[in-house]
């Protein structure tokens, strides 16, 4: 007998999250004339499907980031307090009926806290990836594609942004534009986009001699059409999976950032400020949930981002994992 | 041989000017530190003053020059704070920052290395599974959680120091520099055992070490000289990034353990807004890092035939 | 032996014997059977041939031996390998090892890679003298530098300190074959030896691998999918299809009396470069099966023409010919297969034109095309400091609804002025004219027009089908861009008239095998009846049976459509097949052009006459009496070709000249004059001459 849980009721959903970010796949630019992708049991998404499923730990990654994402998206609606509504007569309250994980050092309600931080997370986490996506896919493109004078300079551009280590880089950039959650993104942007470009370049750079772009020339497509149709399909898998891969980077990043005190407003309840707040109760008896709270959500978060990336890599490249 | 190392010489150099240079301006756009702001209120003669004295006074470019031409020199300025020769501290702060890399990455290779290459070839083995959940638990890990689990529990225990301590109690560097390299080591080394593990597996697959079976050798030679060498290369290389990172400062592990180094430096610059330290800290983590990933791009040039001689 | 036991050990009958070896590999897909009851021997000084296409299991056989087949996955239900009668795979581990690279030695398809690129060429032949002898590692060092020397590499003292990226394919092989060597095995193991290398370097390698045969009594095992090969080198041969061996016996006997149904069927699909009047081609239909889904019964049934209910039945076994014969097959119909074979085979269709093809008007003309590659170097500022000369004045025409074949090794430029003569690589310089209309002078908009006649159809059909298109989409892309009406029957007929079904339309390339890729490639290129289509290798990524299939077809669509070939190859066997005219190119320019039957019956220019020579013919009696040119050396880099004619580095011809003679080919290029007063048959050379290379 099986009982539908959580991670196993959804292989469906579960399938179709997968497929859409994985493979945005021809279909979706083709128009009319396409087969329906996942309507078939063969072609060639199908198999890295099947294969993502069966891969016990990306299958619990999924779940973890389906959750988060569904509590990013309905957290404030659904929890008990307003985040950021402090409380001073009632501080450092143990977990109880009324308050799940305690309040914190001002009183304010920690779980509301933690499914705020959750918000923030996922949000800075996607909008981060999604602008370097959108930055690195273009200049990579571009260098790879054109070549020559524009490949030179693009390569010493990501060579001087590379050149800040990656923290010290955002610390300059969010003093420079200030704090915020909005400076938090543009830092962490301006500092992630260059490996996606040196991806996509490295890409596009091989597809760029092969048969099919080629073939696609001697029917007359045109460099647009090629680099949109034929070779950034092709080349985005790898780009995709580095860029998932990231999420978790970045929300780790910009926790950091909040530890050193830089970034979003002290009042806000972000995961790393929570994180520094209560590393003075660490040791106090009955009072280390406070730490540990934030803690586990930044881990587990993270690791259902490498969970599912992994699988995403696992299952495009099966010779990695031996699936033959 | 001696071109490529030139060439990569003039990129460092250019990448270090158009590094600092964009430090230079978002420092620029941090304002003027010596106008009125909030309950702090300047005399503007003194504000004036102050202004001609840290040369804030001069026009925008005139001031990166002024500011190149000190730094080539080793004159970083002096801080807004104590007024205390900013390359007095760098100075202070950089053997302990070296040290703390060193052992660092030593730690990194040892553990990354041994369990990359056990989980390659003993793959589906549940070595293999043990390495590949350890290590991305470990990278799922924020740095500041794990070093502050080990300065609460472990710091203060056997060999390693308590954090925090008194400033007169005298500890040699290498039990102060124990915990810290620790704790950076292994986030690093489950990122290199992972490179690793990929690398070793795709190199298995390799029709010369097929050939090199052919040949009648051990496995032991098989794995450790023929497939060891060419699946070091990508480990190489990020073990340079890495290491790049690490001289440049851990700002966040050294200000666990306040360990002095740049980054504890840097991260009580920040608390105080001391922009000359700030901007020290970064061109020297920006030229370390630039340096000695040139210097790795030269050693992987001589692990690599192919390169070396093109 | 040692050991005087009263069950004594029978003398060794072979020097190696394989016995009812399986070798399965457990898959998702289920169990597949690479190699499923195979049984062979080689004796010294032998050569035994084992052919078969992709996926028979010929190689995985061999391979067991030297323990280098990783289980898990594989898995050995059953067999025996006795090296002198000892049994190899009941020894231990560290036993085995022992014997590899000492008693049997490998040598693989692609010196490319299988060499390690991060060590000394030299080393690495050291390191095999050092595993197998006591000896030191200078003296080890020394031998390496003999072997390289025996091997035929030049100035070996320095090649042993170079790394393997600074050998040439052929070097590499050498190379290769040298570490073999090493310690005198007495089995080698050739897998695929030649199959990466151009054909005048495989006649290198060959002759090498017989010479050193020879001098040290050597068994080979010859592991090849190429008849040829075979015909001229092996002493026996064994047929392999699906893990099974279908058919052995002398290298006479299976060319001229095959008794397998599949060994006949791999004879017929082959075209031959010394048939006059080329056959028709017969095709094995279908495909090779599956490995997790073996028909029942003999593996060959549903391709087979003479298939009966008892094929389907059992597994034949193998028997012998006539009793007491080492020729057996594995056929349930042998004599219907004896009888077929001898019958004469048809000859090709005759094209039934109103006009000889000579007489047609050309339908494209290139005149001294010119391509150059610049050569950049710099980090910030790229400067050109050479140039690579890859096409280098190509004059050329081709009559409408004929084919032209251009012909050369690797690196020769051909595939170059294809793409220069299509504008998918800009012309340095030169005027393409297709019907009359110079495309060289054509505007990108007005080239995109004119693509809808001049078409192309890839080498590789796993690279030339973008895979994340469906067939559908691949093909109606092009009427999409070049402007044509896709009705409901468009895909399903233009599918059709490749041979294959209209349900494929919807499915994705990796769904197909490598000749339903090379189909939809082909269906693509003749999409809105283009008059021109450019055919860059399209076979040569095929199997045997495979390339026969796909041949009939280009053959069949010319004449329904009328259309006119330029067709690019290194085979000459299939260029004596498929063309009309045939042009050789070495190293960017053409040194001979004439039509089919009398370039390669009477070839006046020594460099085509070196290639002709050096391309074996499956015909075991024609081999016997065949003269090999070997030449010497690798093709020069075209960034700095020799001066004069180009050839003169390599050609056997300029050895035998005078030193005034000599002075002539390095000092004045020849340009292309009339072969003995025979306008349509052109050479690029001051003394050609005929010289009889077929027979």
């Amino acid at each position: 007998m099986t009982t539908p849980t959580s991670a196993g009721g959804s292989p469906a959903d579960a399938d179709a999250t997968g497929s859409a970010m994985v493979l945005p796949g021809p279909d979706a630019a083709a128009g009319g004339t396409a087969v329906p992708l996942g309507s078939r049991g063969s072609g060639q998404f199908a198999d890295i499907r099947r294969r993502f499923v069966r891969n016990r730990l990306a299958m619990v990654g999924l779940a973890i980031v389906t959750v988060l994402i569904v509590l990013a998206i309905i957290g404030p609606y659904v929890t008990p307090y307003n985040a950021f509504e402090q409380n001073l007569a009632n501080t450092l309250q143990p977990p109880s009926a009324d308050h799940w994980f305690g309040t914190d050092v001002l009183g304010r309600d920690l779980f509301s806290g933690i499914v705020y931080g959750c918000r923030l997370a996922i949000l800075v986490g996607l909008l981060t990836v999604a602008f370097s996506l959108l930055i690195g896919l273009t200049l990579g493109a571009v260098a790879g594609f054109k070549g020559g004078a524009w490949d030179g300079i693009i390569a010493r551009f990501i060579d001087v942004f590379l050149a800040f280590p990656p923290l010290v880089g955002a610390i300059v950039i969010v003093r420079a534009v200030g704090g915020g959650v909005t400076p938090v993104i543009v830092a962490l942007v301006a500092l992630g986009w260059m490996t996606t470009a040196r991806l996509t370049r490295g890409q596009v750079l091989a597809l760029r001699e092969a048969e099919y772009v080629e073939a696609a020339r001697s029917i007359g497509a045109d460099n647009r059409r090629i680099v949109m149709r034929h070779v950034l399909p092709n080349a985005i898998a790898p780009v995709l999976v580095y860029a998932f891969t990231n999420i978790g980077v970045v929300i780790v990043a910009m926790a950091s950032l909040s530890y050193l005190g830089i970034g979003v407003p002290p009042d806000v309840p972000e995961w790393g400020r929570l994180i520094s707040q209560a590393t003075p109760f660490l040791r106090v008896e009955g009072k280390a949930h406070l730490w540990l709270a934030p803690a586990l959500a930044i881990a587990i978060t993270t690791l259902g981002f490498a969970f599912v990336a992994d699988g995403m890599r696992d299952s495009l490249d099966p010779k990695l994992r031996g699936g033959n | 041989m001696a071109r490529f190392i030139t060439r990569r010489l003039v990129q460092a150099v250019l990448v270090i000017l158009a590094a600092t240079f964009l430090i230079f301006l978002a420092t620029f756009a941090l304002g003027d530190p010596f106008a009125s702001s909030g309950e702090k209120a300047v005399p503007p003669d003194i504000a004036q003053a102050n202004r001609e004295k840290f040369g804030l006074d001069k026009p925008l470019p005139l001031q990166y020059l002024i500011y190149v031409g000190n730094m080539v020199r080793g004159d970083f300025g002096i801080d807004y704070d104590q007024h205390r020769p900013v390359s007095q501290l760098l100075e202070a702060a950089v053997p302990n920052t070296v040290r703390l890399a060193i052992v660092a990455i030593i730690i990194d290779i040892l553990i990354g290395v041994i369990a990359g290459v056990i989980a390659a070839v003993k793959r589906y083995s549940f070595w293999d599974v043990l390495v590949t959940v350890i290590a991305t638990l470990a990278i799922g890990i924020p740095v500041f959680v794990i070093g502050v689990v080990l300065v609460a529990n472990v710091s203060g225990w056997g060999p390693f120091p308590s954090v925090p301590r008194s400033f007169t109690v005298q500890v040699p560097w290498y039990q102060e520099v124990l915990l810290p390299a620790f704790t950076l080591a292994i986030i690093d080394a489950a990122f290199i055992a992972r490179l690793m593990r990929g690398s070793m597996l795709e190199v298995l697959r390799a029709d010369y070490i097929r050939t090199a079976r052919a040949k009648g050798l051990s496995e032991r030679t098989v794995i450790g000289k023929h497939a060891m060498r060419n699946s070091m290369i990508p480990v190489v290389t990020y073990v340079g990034v890495s290491l790049g990172v690490l001289f440049g400062g851990a700002i966040i592990t050294e200000t666990i353990f306040q360990y002095n180094g740049v980054g504890y430096l840097l991260s009580r610059a920040i608390v105080n807004s001391n922009a000359p330290i700030i901007i020290a800290v970064v061109v020297f983590s920006v030229v370390a890092y630039v340096l000695i990933s040139m210097l790795v791009d030269i050693l992987y040039a001589f692990l690599d035939p192919r390169i070396r001689l093109s | 032996m040692a050991r005087h036991d009263k069950a004594a050990v029978p003398q060794p009958a072979h020097l190696l014997e394989v016995q009812d070896l399986r070798v399965h590999f457990q898959t998702g897909g289920g169990v597949v059977k690479a190699v499923d009851g195979v049984s062979w021997h080689v004796d010294a000084g032998e050569t035994l041939a084992i052919v078969g296409e992709s996926g028979s299991g010929k190689s995985v056989s061999a391979m067991t031996l030297l323990g280098l087949v990783p289980s898990p996955p594989a898995t050995f239900p059953s067999g025996r390998v006795l090296l002198e009668g000892r049994s190899l795979l009941d020894m231990p581990e560290q036993q085995q090892r022992r014997l590899r690279g000492k008693d049997i030695a490998m040598i693989f398809q692609d010196p490319l890679t299988a060499l390690n690129p991060v060590f000394r060429v030299g080393e690495q032949i050291a390191e095999m003298i050092r595993v197998h002898q006591d000896v030191g590692k200078m003296a080890a060092k020394k031998r390496a530098v003999e072997l390289l020397d025996e091997v035929g590499i030049p100035d070996p003292r320095l090649r042993a300190t170079q790394y393997p990226h600074e050998f040439s394919g052929g070097m590499r092989q050498r190379a290769m074959i040298a570490m073999a060597l090493a310690n005198d095995p007495k089995v080698l193991i050739a897998d695929e030896p030649t199959t990466a290398l151009d054909v005048t370097v495989q006649a290198q390698i060959m002759s090498l691998l017989e010479k050193l045969q020879a001098e040290r009594d050597t068994a080979i095992v010859l592991i090849t999918h190429d008849l040829g090969l075979v015909a001229a080198h092996a002493d026996r041969i064994m047929v392999m299809y699906a893990g099974r061996v279908v058919e052995e016996g002398a290298n006479d006997e299976i060319f001229t009396a095959p008794r397998h149904a599949y060994t006949h069927g791999l004879l017929s699909s082959l075209t031959r470069m010394d048939h006059a009047r080329p056959e028709k081609l017969e095709p094995i239909p279908g495909q090779p099966p599956n490995l997790a889904r073996v028909p029942r019964g003999c593996a060959f049934h549903p391709r087979c023409p003479f298939a009966t209910d008892a094929c389907r039945a059992e597994v034949p076994l193998l028997v012998p010919t006539i009793p007491g014969s080492a020729h057996r097959h594995a056929c349930v119909h042998p004599d219907e297969v004896a009888v077929a074979h001898d019958r004469p085979r048809e000859p090709a269709p005759v094209v039934t034109a109103d006009t000889p093809v000579d007489e047609r008007a050309p339908m494209l003309e290139v005149h001294d095309l010119v391509k150059h590659f610049p050569i950049k170097v710099g980090t910030f500022v790229k400067r050109t400091v050479g140039e690579v000369k890859a096409v280098d004045g190509v004059t050329l025409d081709i009559t409408e609804g004929s084919t032209l074949s251009l012909v050369g090794e690797s690196g020769c430029g051909k595939s170059t002025a294809a793409r220069a003569i299509l504008r998918l690589h800009e012309p340095t310089s030169g005027t393409v004219e297709l019907g009359g209309r110079d495309v060289t002078g054509l505007s990108q908009s007005q080239l995109r027009a004119a693509r809808r006649d001049m078409q192309i159809v890839f080498q590789d059909p796993y690279a030339s089908l973008n895979p994340r298109m469906t067939v559908r989409q691949i093909l109606s892309e092009k009427y999409e861009l070049l402007g044509g009406q896709v009705t409901a029957s468009t895909i399903p007929d233009l599918l059709e008239t490749v041979g294959l079904a209209p349900e494929y339309a919807d499915r994705y390339p990796h769904e197909f095998s490598g000749g339903q890729r090379q189909r939809v490639g082909i269906a693509r290129a003749i999409a809105l009846n283009p008059k021109f289509v450019v055919l860059d290798e399209p076979v040569s990524a095929l199997d045997v049976s495979i390339q026969a299939q796909v041949l009939n077809l280009l053959e069949d669509l010319q004449q329904e459509f009328g259309l006119t070939y330029l067709f690019i190859a290194h085979d000459l066997s299939v260029v004596r097949h498929i063309s009309d005219r045939v042009a050789v190119m070495y190293l960017g320019g053409i040194v001979e052009i004439a039509d089919r039957d009398a370039l390669f019956e009477r070839p006046h220019h020594p460099y085509t006459q070196a290639l002709i020579s050096a391309v074996p013919i499956p015909d075991p009696a024609v081999e016997r009496s065949r003269e090999r040119i070997v030449l010497t050396g690798d093709v020069p880099n075209p960034a700095n070709p020799p001066s004069g004619c180009r050839f003169r580095t390599r050609c056997w011809k300029h050895l035998q000249l005078s030193d005034d003679d000599k002075r002539r080919c390095i000092e004045e290029p020849p340009t292309l004059q009339p072969a003995s007063g025979d306008d349509r048959h052109q050479v690029s050379c001051h003394f050609a001459g005929e010289r009889e290379v077929l027979r």
